[in-house]
């Protein structure tokens, strides 16, 4: 029988570790939290113990974390920006999403012959693209404060909010259940913005924390509306997050707060298991098609982003820039292959695969915008002209503070 | 012979004995002392956004104290040093930053807090002392 607290005082273990070997090694926590528990979890099995294999418990604190990381993301959005660059935004966004999830289900079902359903999980893990990497990139150089930066962001939150889309319908069973979530949610999102700065004004700054548990309510009521209707919670959260994202430009003490809770309890849970669930076996006999989808998934980026780019008259530069960077992908990837071997889409090689394969399209496609397409004068090229603030051909050097 | 000298200041052991060194080479020399923190990147890869902007703002408070204290032991010494950040890769930034601003001097200590890559990749100093576009002194 399993002793909860050796198996909690293992995995937070791994966890503490991850924290101090991201912090000397200036790689995200996330990603040395996934290679631990990689490495952890085929140990275990080698060794043939259970202590790293998840749980109920473990399961229940992945899910939510990943459910809270969603809302945290779509929190993100920054509607001003969004606005100013809308068709760019949207067409850059969509496409980004569009050409690897049809290349991806099309090369993972036609050519693999992987079924219908882990087909559609392959789009999705691999048609995602990471605003956080994205962002990490581009607030280093400070690119991220011009007009290119914020249309590369804005195009970014459409490709996922794509991901949560997908997730979200296909696989959701389309019957009344769906139509009680769909109504619900919707009401939900209409009055929520409202009913949450009534409360927060009411009862917030306490101890207790009523706010961030009036948050993890709401959640979790419509995760499990979601649910029911066999839809995935990540898609109300993202949802929640977004039209929550005014009251939170403006309360940064309870951001903070919930990233205290998020980054010590949740996440750390989340990716751990993520990594256990990625199996070294796996990854050898499928090393080939793991190369495979990584290139699939820069084809598609490839060949829907940049011509988009151009369309709107971008520079080339820029354009080399937007693409590698749109072709990035990390946590919505992970979630998403997480999803489907929890619902039993994929199997653990086949999440193993997609894993290993969103983890390269964080690394790869970053190392390469920051080296060789990093643009030396940044522009919107002829398209700025009817962007409001941006100046065409304005140097863009390095922040410099003193 | 030093007019203006560059100290590439991390806030390591290394770099106070740097400090030192250049507090009494300037004022040898007459020289001006600037010493500049270089703010290494966000972490790299990330999952959320939110990682990156705490690593930020640490990372923010942590240059500014590491300048204060700086300033600091150099006014015990009655010496008015000169500060400034920059964001970076750190060995490049110093020589990029003594090109522009013509210093004749780079002072920086022999081990820093470049961590586990020195080991792979070598020390700032290391570094510094092969691209630099003057002379290079590495304190121990």
């Amino acid at each position: 029988m399993e002793q909860v607290w050796y198996t909690a005082a293992a995995w937070i273990a791994l966890a503490l570790l991850a924290s101090l070997i991201s912090i000397r090694i200036g790689i995200s926590v996330a990603l040395v939290e996934i290679f631990l528990g990689f490495v952890a979890g085929n140990l275990g099995s080698y060794l043939g113990t259970a202590i790293f294999q998840p749980n109920a418990w473990i399961n229940f604190l992945a899910g939510f974390a990943s459910v809270v990381l969603t809302f945290l993301a779509g929190a993100e959005i920054e509607p001003e920006s969004f606005r100013r660059q809308l068709i760019p935004t949207l067409a850059i966004g969509f496409i980004s999403f569009l050409f690897p999830f049809l290349g991806a289900m099309a090369y993972a079902y036609y050519v693999s012959g992987w079924d219908l359903h882990a087909a559609q999980i392959a789009g999705i893990a691999l048609s995602t693209t990471s605003m956080a990497v994205v962002y990490a990139v581009m607030v280093e150089t400070g690119l991220n404060e011009t007009e290119l930066g914020k249309l590369i962001l804005g195009a970014t939150f459409i490709t996922d909010l794509g991901t949560v889309l997908a997730l979200g319908l296909i696989f959701a069973q389309y019957d009344y259940w769906l139509i009680i979530f769909a109504a619900v949610t919707l009401v939900a999102l209409w009055r929520l913005p409202a009913l949450s700065r009534w409360f927060f004004n009411t009862w917030g700054g306490r101890v207790s924390e009523p706010e961030i548990k009036f948050i993890f309510l709401v959640l979790c009521i419509l995760g499990a509306l979601a649910v029911t209707a066999r839809s995935e919670a990540v898609l109300p959260a993202y949802l929640f997050g977004m039209v929550l994202a005014g009251l939170f430009t403006h309360n940064k003490v309870l951001v903070l707060r919930m990233r205290s809770i998020v980054f010590a309890l949740l996440t750390p849970f989340f990716f751990l298991k993520a990594g256990t669930l990625v199996s070294l076996k796996a990854l050898i006999a499928g090393f080939s098609l793991l190369v495979v989808f990584f290139l699939v998934k820069m084809a598609a980026k490839i060949a829907g982003v940049w011509p988009m780019c151009r369309a709107f008259k971008i520079p080339v530069r820029e354009s080399n820039y937007t693409t590698l960077l749109m072709a990035t992908g990390l946590t919505f990837g992970s979630i998403s292959a997480l999803f489907g071997l929890n619902y039993g889409y994929i199997d653990q090689a086949q999440y193993s695969i997609l894993v290993t394969a969103v983890i390269a399209s964080a690394v790869i496609p970053t190392v390469i915008a920051q080296i060789w397409c990093h643009p030396r004068v940044v522009t919107l090229g002829r398209y700025s002209k009817a962007v409001p603030g941006s100046v065409p051909g304005s140097p863009n050097p390095p922040p410099r503070e003193e | 012979m030093f007019k203006k000298i560059l100290l590439a200041y991390d806030g390591s052991g290394g770099a106070k004995r740097a400090l030192d060194a250049g507090l009494e080479l300037a004022r040898l020399h007459q020289a001006e002392l600037w010493a500049l923190t270089v703010q290494e990147g966000v972490p790299r890869f990330s999952a959320t956004i939110d990682e990156v902007q705490e690593e930020k703002a640490f990372a923010n408070q942590h240059t500014l104290e590491v300048l204060d204290a700086a300033r600091a032991r150099a006014r015990e010494r009655g010496f008015d040093l000169q500060t400034m950040k920059r964001l970076g890769h750190p060995a490049q930034t110093i020589i990029q930053v003594a090109g522009e601003g013509d210093f004749d001097l780079i002072l920086v200590g022999h081990s820093g807090l470049s961590g586990v890559w020195a080991k792979f990749l070598g020390t700032t100093a290391e570094k510094v002392s092969r691209h630099a576009p003057c002379s290079v002194l590495i304190v121990r």
